[in-house]
């Protein structure tokens, strides 16, 4: 997980107001960090994607929070 | 409370509110109490939210309120606070595709208010609490209803059922009541920025005194005899017209009439003051309401919206009409505009002692004053009480 490369796509999403990038990239995050072994900060990313997911009334959602209860993040 | 000036029921005797209720900031917020909030006051216009997800932030009298049409199709009123820090959750007018997420810490809320998420409450990446029971958090719902297009609210929630609070003023106008209207565009919609406490707009709207003087253009085909007062104790009051004339365009177009009036409508026209706030026109071919907005004991907004009795996209041959006949009452209306504030800053005249009201003329202003002096002293017996 290039860390620089999705703050950088991070920020940009930021700046320009595109949660849907943003749900997706902080997704991705989440997904990558969990599959490693890192549950923190793959649920840190996660609760981040889960967020705009529901701001943007994405579909994503549902899933997302499912992956946090999983991990006894969400309920 | 100056109780001592307060109007008398006779009116030959009474007379007005004093100074105070128009200048003083402490009785600005009793009356926001008293007048405002503890009553069905006209927030917005439901058009303002036309689609499902459409969301508004309000400002009423200072309360930060939220407009927004849910999924349904349901028009909804919340307090724009977040439950979390207090943080106003919606600035500005958009649509909402999912949930309402807070700007400051990302709480999000769903369009029924509840509260849906609270994203590392518990600490990075862990979204919930022991402490933090969301279904205790959800947004402080405002009792809501919308009549003629206009958002009434009531902010203390204990004011009587909004049906018994609009029976007598349905039933006058049963044959305009649950006809279709629609907001006209452009110039339709305006808004005036006003030095006056809301109350004298009030005033000014429900007299038919001064039309020679401040309207003679409405005068010269409307003589003040062809007027008559309306007077509605503790509900409304205002003045009909029996010399209506249809505003007629360059090609002799005309707008098409709500749907099954009698004949009293061909000349008839009323305008109602619908206490607290709501300034109502009822004619054959359109309609408007004028939302008094206070800013303050010396400062209103008055916002209005002109309604058709069509979907004015069908019929682009009356778009001209619309137009002209939105700027003929921006015209009317900004004509009122010298005299409320004048009346104000008449009232930082500290002899004035609320006036000397006409008997025979301003009948239904005194009316208002009687409210208004009833509401107060409900409001004192309230606070004596607990
Ligand atoms: S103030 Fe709204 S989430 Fe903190
Ligand atoms: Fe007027």
């Amino acid at each position: 997980m290039n860390l620089d490369k999705l703050n950088r796509s991070v920020l940009a999403a930021h700046a320009s107001g595109d949660g849907v990038a943003l749900a997706q990239l902080y997704q991705f995050a989440g997904n990558e960090f969990v599959s490693a072994g890192s549950i923190d900060e793959g649920c840190f990313f996660l609760t981040q994607a889960y967020v705009y997911s529901l701001e943007f009334g994405l579909e994503s959602a549902e899933e997302i929070r499912i992956a946090l209860i999983e991990h006894g993040r969400e309920r | 409370m100056d109780a001592l000036q307060f109007p008398e029921r006779r009116i030959e005797s009474s007379r007005g509110l004093a100074n105070a209720h128009y200048v003083s900031s402490d009785r600005y917020y009793e009356e926001r109490e008293a007048l405002l909030f503890s009553s069905w006051s006209g927030a917005a216009v439901a058009s303002d939210v036309p689609n499902p997800g459409d969301a508004a932030p309000i400002d009423f009298a200072g309360m930060p309120l939220l407009l927004l049409r849910d999924h349904d199709g349901d028009v909804k009123v919340f307090q724009n606070t977040c439950r979390h820090r207090g943080m106003i959750l919606v600035e500005e007018k958009c649509n909402l595709r999912g949930t309402i997420r807070c700007p400051y810490h990302s709480w999000c809320y769903n369009l029924d208010g509840s509260l849906r998420a609270t994203p590392h409450v518990g600490g990075p990446g862990r979204n919930f609490d022991e402490n933090v029971d969301r279904r205790n958090l959800g947004l402080f719902e405002v009792r809501s209803c919308v009549w003629r297009d206009i958002v009434f609210v009531n902010i203390s929630g204990d004011a009587p059922e909004f049906d018994e609070y609009a029976k007598v003023i349905k039933d006058r106008w049963k044959e305009h009541e649950g006809k279709p209207l629609y907001a006209g565009p452009g110039s339709s919609s305006f808004e005036f920025d006003v030095a006056c406490n809301w109350k004298l707009a009030v005033e000014n709207y429900c007299e038919s005194y001064h039309l020679p003087w401040i309207h003679p253009g409405l005068n010269s085909y409307s003589k003040l005899e062809d007027h008559y007062h309306i007077e509605e104790p503790g509900l409304f009051s205002g003045q009909g017209t029996l010399v209506y004339r249809q505003i007629v365009g360059e090609k002799g177009e005309r707008f098409p009439d709500f749907d099954g009036l009698s004949e009293f409508w061909n000349e008839g026209a009323e305008y109602v003051a619908l206490y607290p706030n709501v300034l109502l026109a009822v004619q054959r071919d359109h309609a408007y309401v004028l939302l008094l907005l206070p800013q303050g004991p010396g400062r209103t907004i008055e916002r209005v919206q002109i309604y058709y009795p069509f979907e004015p996209e069908t019929r682009p041959d009356l778009a001209q009409l619309m137009e002209t006949n939105g700027k003929l009452w921006f015209g009317v209306l900004g004509e009122d505009l010298f005299v409320v504030e004048g009346m104000q800053r008449g009232r930082h005249g500290v002899m004035f002692d609320g006036g000397k009201f006409a008997p025979k003329m301003d009948g239904p202003n005194h009316l208002f004053h009687l409210w208004v002096a009833d509401r107060m002293l409900a409001r004192g017996r309230r606070m004596a009480a607990e």
